[in-house]
């Protein structure tokens, strides 16, 4: 593809245990100028940990970092940075509390640095300079996580890195931000930076990859011509197995089911008005490029974001004035943002799983933790959670498993209507993706109806019953049965005329 | 600086003007030299440890540990600095104070950086060791503090002492370096979010090192205008500790990190004194003045987080609840 040039990242025999996990076995990685140089794995496979030991942010216990040539010595992100190596974290690296021209200019080496008085303006010809047009006064956490992940990858490359570190970067982004990250990705590679990409999207990465390395259990499993392989063979790579069933089986389509959900012209700041029918037992998929009301519209059905209009499940009115209406007539919501909303991430698998249905675990008042165990171990075999025990807290497992914990709840209870799933399987890996698929599925045959808010096109075809596409806080098509596609849907986005917004701080209501 | 970071220091302006206002008209007493020279120079020492306070404040962490440090640098004072001391031999016995000062300093900021203790707890232990050290050197208030020291740190033009046009010429520098540089923005940027000033590349282990030590040292001045306060060796131990941070709070630090002034911590200062000056020349039991300032507080920390709480409000009154804001739905700044 392009001529190999000298190598600016050179990873050699490194290894890192966390406590008693053993994070890296002896892996070695280098990336040349003017690659792309894609890492894969499941989550917990060690690609954030190899990217946090090349950036110099975690201290490896065995090998050697050269970046550009040189040794690294301190082993400090400040130092990584000086040696030319630029690093887009996959939680972000911004203080939300500062402006996003105050963020730029803490992540300058010296040389390239403005003085403060003049950031504003640097920082506008700068992200220009990058097609991000974002507004540089505002603060940093008013952003949408879309347009944080771009600016974490503008804001590397500001620092005019050797070698590019993206770890996970296109999670927040849609169809059309990912093209306008890939452009950006290749024509830097093109001048001449070397760029690790770390995914869980394979096609992605084989799109884009020069060579690619494939990690699983902290073990380097082989680097790969990306010319030569195929996403089943990279995914037998990665799992040590190939993967047979990607989708549970849908059930048979039950047009006259009758309706859960009724949602009628409702509104909100960034959506509407949205009319909708969920039935019982049905999938129903959200589409649409990042920021066109999504999450806002899923989020009013939850109660946890202001919408007018009307909105009844079983017949009966449903309050969304407030999260209590929808919880109490069993409307749920798995929150995208796990972490913040939806676990506690100190407390254990079973205190995450029980909290909502306590009172019904106990016996005048005092829980009786045998029977507490009895159910959380069952549920937790039927998700297939990997963990050493439900005391384990929730913040140690991978994305996926705690994923599986979240989804826990609306299997204690009973009395759930809809599951209100937002990025069910962001950050995942591909073998918890099935499991949590399989209990979505699971939990629709008992009766029980699903919304899925996704940005990923192929879980959306693969998964749903029907997929709704919404472009500026409007549904703009309905697809169903032989329809649903992946190239469909995503002809669907990218058709909507659902370009990327100009600024963050335009609504797209209306 | 934004808007929002202005609405302490016009809270505190108003409130010194409309109690000044008060006391000049209701008492003759209140609007003489003498009396505001002796309320500027009440203000220096608790100024002084505020200031430092802030540094502490704004990375995030709180130092509970100024009051033994200040009470240490008096009763170091009464050794070397005493009546009858030539000036030659005051230049090593002031030096002692700073040292003092500076050891302290790098011995809270290790324990807190290097050995990553929550600073309220470290500083709550150095608390401790400074408190016994003083006792050990003076079991009881003794030794007299070198008259010419105090006259020389109260100089005053008019009825302002030097001192106190010093500092008033520092917090200024001080808010402008904090708002109008890089390294300011540095110090306020790990106060927000210490991960993500480190993945950004700061060496954040030095600017919490330093904040620290900056207020030890800034205590340790303190420990000098404290000394001329009280001009003898006493080893008790004030509550200096609570109304630098309170100071630093009423002036518009955040004890989540990252925000703060130090004109706002030197106005709240200066206010706090003035509540304790007004209220004996009313012969109002200084009880009063405790409960005044609690409840000040309180009043401050509600008015400034009225923006948000406005907001919540309306929301609520509309109909939506939000946890906090998150990205995506936030409005733009």
């Amino acid at each position: 593809m392009s001529i190999p040039g000298p190598v600016v990242l050179s990873v050699r025999g490194v290894s890192k245990a966390f406590g008693a996990v053993q994070a890296l076995r002896d892996v070695s990685v280098d990336c040349r100028a003017g690659e792309i140089h894609a890492v894969v794995g499941e989550n917990g496979s060690g690609k954030s940990t190899l990217l946090g030991i090349a950036s110099g942010l975690v201290a490896p216990d065995e090998g050697t970092i050269e970046i550009n040539g040189r040794a690294r010595r301190h082993g400090t992100p400040a130092e990584a940075r000086s040696l030319g190596l630029g690093m887009a974290y996959q939680t972000y690296s911004q203080v939300l509390g500062l402006s996003v021209a105050e963020n730029l200019l803490l992540a300058m080496p010296r040389d390239v640095r403005p003085r403060y008085g003049d950031a504003e303006e640097w920082a506008t010809a700068r992200l220009a300079e990058f097609k991000l047009s974002v507004p540089v006064g505002a603060l940093a956490g008013a952003l949408s996580l879309a347009e944080r992940q771009l600016l974490e990858v503008v804001k590397a490359l500001l620092a005019r890195p050797k070698v590019l570190l993206l770890d996970e970067p296109t999670t927040a982004l849609g169809p059309t931000e990912i093209e306008q990250l890939h452009g950006l990705v290749v024509a830097q590679s093109r001048s001449g930076v070397g760029i690790v990409y770390v995914s869980h999207r394979l096609p992605e990465v084989l799109g884009i990859a020069d060579r690619i390395t494939v990690l699983r259990d902290g073990i380097s499993q082989g680097t790969f011509d990306a010319a030569t392989m195929t996403e089943d063979a990279l995914v037998a790579h990665m799992i040590g197995r190939p993967l047979q069933l990607a989708f549970p089986d849908r059930r048979v389509a039950a047009e006259e089911a009758e309706t859960v959900l009724r949602v009628s012209a409702l509104q909100g700041d960034r959506f509407g008005p949205i009319d909708l029918v969920l039935r019982k037992g049905e999938i129903l998929g959200i589409a649409g490029a990042e920021g066109n009301g999504q999450v806002q519209f899923l989020r009013a059905l939850a109660g946890v974001e202001r919408a007018t209009g009307s909105t009844s499940c079983n017949g009966h009115e449903l309050d969304t004035s407030s999260p209590v209406g929808p919880l109490k007539a069993g409307v749920v919501l798995l929150s995208g943002d796990r972490a913040r909303e939806s676990l506690f991430p100190v407390l254990s698998v079973r205190a995450n799983t029980t909290i909502q249905v306590l009172r019904r675990l106990g016996r005048v008042g005092v829980v009786r933790r045998r029977r507490e165990r009895r159910t959380v171990d069952g549920l937790a075999q039927r998700l297939h959670i990997r963990m050493t025990s439900i005391e384990q807290p929730v913040q140690s497992l991978s994305g996926g498993n705690q994923q599986k914990v979240a989804l826990t709840r609306p299997f204690l209870r009973g009395d759930v209507k809809v599951i209100l799933a937002e990025e069910p399987t962001q950050g995942v890996d591909v073998g918890a993706r099935f499991d949590i698929y399989d209990a979505l599925r699971a939990k629709t045959r008992e009766g029980v109806a699903a919304i899925v808010k996704s940005s990923d096109p192929l879980e959306l075809a693969g998964l749903c019953d029907r997929v709704v596409v919404m472009s500026r806080g409007r549904i703009v098509q309905e697809l169903r049965g032989d329809e649903l596609g992946e190239r469909r849907i995503v002809e669907a986005i990218v058709g909507s005329g659902a370009a990327p917004r100009p600024s963050s701080s335009e609504g797209t209501a209306q | 600086m934004k808007l929002r970071a202005w609405v302490p220091l016009a809270l505190m302006t108003t409130l010194i003007v409309a109690l000044g206002t008060y006391a000049a008209v209701g008492q003759s007493a209140f609007l003489t030299p003498y009396n505001l020279r002796n309320l500027l120079l009440m203000t220096l020492p608790i100024a002084l440890v505020a200031i430092g306070q802030t540094n502490a404040l704004l990375v995030g962490g709180f130092d509970v540990s100024v009051a033994g440090l200040m009470t240490m640098c008096v009763v170091t004072a009464s050794y070397t600095m005493q009546p009858g001391t030539s000036w030659l031999a005051l230049i090593p016995g002031a030096l002692a104070l700073i040292g003092v000062g500076a050891t302290t300093g790098i011995f809270n900021a290790t324990l807190i950086w290097v050995l990553r203790l929550p600073s309220i707890i470290a500083t709550l232990g150095t608390l401790s060791i400074l408190q016994g050290a003083s006792l050990l050197l003076r079991d009881h208030p003794e030794g007299t503090i070198n008259s010419d020291v105090v006259n020389a740190l109260n100089t005053s033009v008019g009825f302002v002492p030097y001192a106190f046009i010093g500092v008033a010429v520092l917090v200024v520098l001080g808010d402008l370096w904090l708002y109008r540089t890089r390294s300011g923005l540095a110090l306020r940027a790990v106060g927000l979010d210490a991960t993500s000033s480190r993945r950004l590349g700061m060496g954040t282990g030095r600017i919490v090192f330093l904040a620290f030590f900056a207020c030890s040292l800034m205590a340790s001045v303190a420990g000098f205008y404290l000394a001329a306060e009280v001009q003898i060796g006493s080893p008790v131990i004030g509550n200096q500790a609570l109304e630098s941070i309170a100071a630093a709070v009423l002036g518009g630090a955040s004890l989540a990190g990252g925000k703060g002034s130090f004109v706002g911590t030197l106005l709240a200062a200066l206010f706090l004194s003035l509540i304790g000056n007004v209220l004996p020349l009313f012969q109002e039991p200084t009880e009063y003045a405790l409960m005044t300032i609690g409840g000040l507080i309180l009043l401050a920390l509600v008015l400034y987080q009225a923006p948000e709480l406005l907001a919540r409000f309306r929301a609520s009154r509309a109909g939506a609840w939000r946890p906090r804001p998150r990205g995506g739905e936030a409005p733009a700044a």
